[in-house]
């Protein structure tokens, strides 16, 4: 499946968000969006999900985790609709061993494991963002789409998150700011500015002053 | 900006000022007793005549207070949470505004005629007003901690397990640290209850304060005190479910319920008068026109201009007391001095303060403004206190107190001052309305005559217009605080909402 939008603009009190902005993302693509706070890829990354809520996992950039509740619970929520209301309960109450090893072995692969029963209120914001990455993986969609879910990450970690995101997904699309991670990672790179894509090419085909252009589109200094 | 804001506050100050004027010249502030100096000295002689051993004698009391307390507001908070769910249903809203809008007490007497005197009428009038209160702010914590995208919510699980998982987990502890905070209240609530019969501390308090006991009077008064003050230890999220068992196996059961008495208490005793004669449409007129002109209509005026006298008294004993406890104008000892004065101002319900100037006085608006004004002046100025004692002020500001206090202090808390005076308003006026009880003739008075007379069709009435006023109150407080933009949350104390 591919997904496609065509000529979207989206305004906010008569400021063009998106202006016309038409993409077309084939199966099994990883595609890295580039831009700086405020260049539009947020808006164009809810936009996606909105069209395709059923098959995708969505990481909003503040998470939306539930901070009272342990990183198990946090995690085990993309899971309430496969279950009865009943079992929700009991598993709120007292998570099943069922779920936890079903839970356990993805907070393994991203370095989580040991604060499975951690408030994500107490976490740090690597830690927050790992969770939330660890929730959509649970979900078992083909597609993520994610809004800058590694910035807190540490180099080591983020390899390794980025390696986990990579096998469990087909198809990735994610907003990032580090063009060197978009271009070691991903297969396809597409730069935002003002709302307009600016550059979209296979990181194959990358030139040297089409990296230097990104780290322009990146930097917030301009 | 800081200017228009200021010029607001002074806007609003000086139109309340004008109406405290206007009232002040319709209050009777007469004093009535022949000799009010031989009644307040032997009522503080009292401290000398306390004697311990009578402690036991309360025993019961005490238990019957704090177990019918523990239920209630747990039997509240279960309902609370119920109504706070449905919060956004107009008729819910209306009904839970009339529900807070009575006071406890009104509550009590209106359930004396059905239930009679027991622990069942006792429940009943807390968890009304309580169930109510509760409700609202229930719900207003929950939309605050509402935060979970809405996009990620999953369409096919159920409501309740969306609920559970996303929603309620953070705002738990605010729905259970109100709770907690409004219990002290629910306690309070309860004592005074026995101002009308219920074998409550409040119960043993009248008994004494009647025969001029003033040693158990005092005893009473620090037993009370020594509970409040202690809550925290004793009442805590570990404590409190053993705590509510043995609340259920202390109360006197639950007998009184009679449900022939409530159904004509509904069928046929709150039906007007005329109507249950069958008379005619003028008849019906009559009838209200008399307890309009003649009750109505005094309650109103009176109610009002006490509320008035007392906010504005409240208000200015606020601005000169909060000095008091303020490490910005006193010293560490003044300070302890300054809250000890306080506390036991603010813990005495201002029910009882004002049974103790009635008795020095006699009944007259005076002892009604007095102990309004004592009571809330008291909160606010513990809460102006402590806001004054985080303010962070230049090194080099003035030493003077006088100008540090009107010109850096003043203006930085004015506004929060403000807030907190509005929020107190409705308090103000419920509890305006309940003196009348005590012979000042407020629409309490009347209800209390009433029901004296057994004419509950009129009770009904009366309550009615009661709740109409307060809840005209809390518009017009809700509409200056917006005004003035200082409609801040305040839900970290029972004193405030």
């Amino acid at each position: 499946m591919t997904i496609q939008i065509d000529n979207e603009t989206i305004s906010y009190k008569d400021k063009p968000i998106l202006d016309n902005i038409s993409l077309s993302i084939h199966e099994g693509e990883k595609v890295a969006l580039l831009g700086k706070s405020g260049s539009g890829k947020s808006t164009l990354l809810k936009r996606l999900y909105e069209l395709h809520p059923q098959n995708c996992s969505y990481i909003p950039q503040e998470l939306g985790l539930v901070n009272s509740l342990s990183v198990f619970h946090n995690v085990y929520i993309s899971n309430l609709d496969k279950y009865s209301t009943f079992y929700n309960i009991r598993n709120l109450i007292k998570p099943a061993q069922k779920q936890i090893d079903i839970i356990h072995p993805i907070l393994d692969e991203l370095y989580m494991s040991d604060l499975i029963f951690k408030k994500c209120g107490e976490l740090s914001g690597g830690q927050k963002q790992r969770t939330a990455i660890a929730r959509a993986i649970l979900q078992e969609n083909k597609i993520l789409l994610a809004d800058e879910p590694i910035s807190a990450l540490d180099e080591f970690v983020t390899k390794k998150v980025l390696k986990s995101m990579v096998n469990t997904f087909d198809t990735i699309i994610c907003a990032l700011h580090n063009v060197d991670v978009a271009l070691e990672y991903y297969d396809r790179v597409i730069g935002i500015k003002d709302g307009k894509i600016v550059l979209d090419k296979k990181c194959e085909d990358i030139t040297t002053s089409d990296t230097q252009e990104l780290y322009h589109v990146c930097d917030d200094q301009f | 900006m800081f200017a228009m804001t200021s010029s607001k506050n002074l806007n609003v100050t000086l139109l309340f000022l004008f109406v405290f004027v206007l009232a002040a010249f319709n209050a009777d502030f007469t004093i009535t007793t022949l000799d009010p100096i031989h009644e307040l000295k032997s009522f503080f002689g009292g401290i000398f005549e306390i004697e311990l051993s009578k402690t036991p004698t309360y025993f019961d009391a005490i238990l019957n207070t704090i177990s019918i307390a523990i239920i209630a507001i747990f039997i509240s908070s279960i309902l609370g949470f119920i109504f706070a769910l449905y919060f956004k249903y107009t008729l819910l809203r209306t009904s839970l505004a009339f529900m807070r809008a009575i006071h406890e007490l009104f509550w009590a007497l209106l359930f004396l005629q059905i239930f009679g005197l027991n622990t069942m009428t006792a429940l009943l009038a807390i968890i009304i007003p309580y169930s109510a209160t509760l409700g609202k702010v229930y719900a207003e914590i929950l939309e605050e901690y509402d935060v979970f995208p809405k996009e990620l919510e999953l369409k096919n699980s159920s409501k309740v397990s969306t609920f559970l998982y996303t929603k309620l987990p953070d705002a738990m502890p605010h729905l259970i640290s109100y709770t907690f905070y409004r219990f002290e209240c629910a306690l309070k609530s309860t004592a005074i209850l026995g101002f009308v019969g219920l074998t409550t501390l409040g119960y043993y308090l009248q008994g004494s304060f009647m025969q001029g006991f003033y040693g158990e009077v005092w005893l009473i008064l620090i037993i009370f005190y020594l509970i409040i003050a202690t809550l925290k230890y004793w009442f805590t999220k570990y404590s409190a479910p053993f705590l509510l068992l043995a609340s259920f196996l202390y109360v006197d059961g639950f007998g009184g319920f009679n449900l022939e008495n409530l159904i004509r208490f509904v069928t046929y005793d709150i039906i007007p008068s005329p109507m249950k004669k069958e008379q005619g449409f003028y008849e019906l007129y009559v009838w209200f026109e008399n307890i309009f002109l003649n009750e109505l209509m005094v309650g109103i005026v009176n109610t009002i201009v006490l509320t008035q006298l007392a906010l504005i008294i409240t208000a200015l004993i606020a601005l000169f007391s909060f000095p008091l406890i303020s490490k910005k104008f006193v010293n560490k000892s003044s300070i302890f001095g300054g809250n000890i004065i306080l506390v036991i101002l603010r813990s005495t319900p201002e029910y009882i303060l004002a049974y103790l100037f009635l008795q020095i006085w006699g009944p007259s608006m005076l002892p009604a403004v007095v102990a309004l004004s004592l009571h809330n002046g008291a909160i606010i100025g513990h809460i102006m206190g402590n806001q004054s004692n985080e303010l962070v002020l230049r090194p080099d500001v003035t030493t003077k107190k006088i100008e540090l206090y009107s010109f850096e202090v003043i203006p930085r808390i004015y506004g929060s001052f403000l807030a907190f005076l509005f929020y107190r308003w409705e308090v103000i006026m419920r509890e305006s309305a309940i003196l009348g009880i005590l012979g000042i003739h407020t629409l309490g008075f009347f209800v209390d005559s009433a029901i004296a007379d057994i004419r509950l069709d009129k009770v009904v009435i009366l309550l009615l217009f009661t709740a109409l006023l307060n809840i005209l109150v809390d518009y017009i407080s809700r509409r200056v605080r917006a005004y003035l933009r200082i409609n801040t949350t305040v839900k970290s104390s029972c004193d405030i909402i």
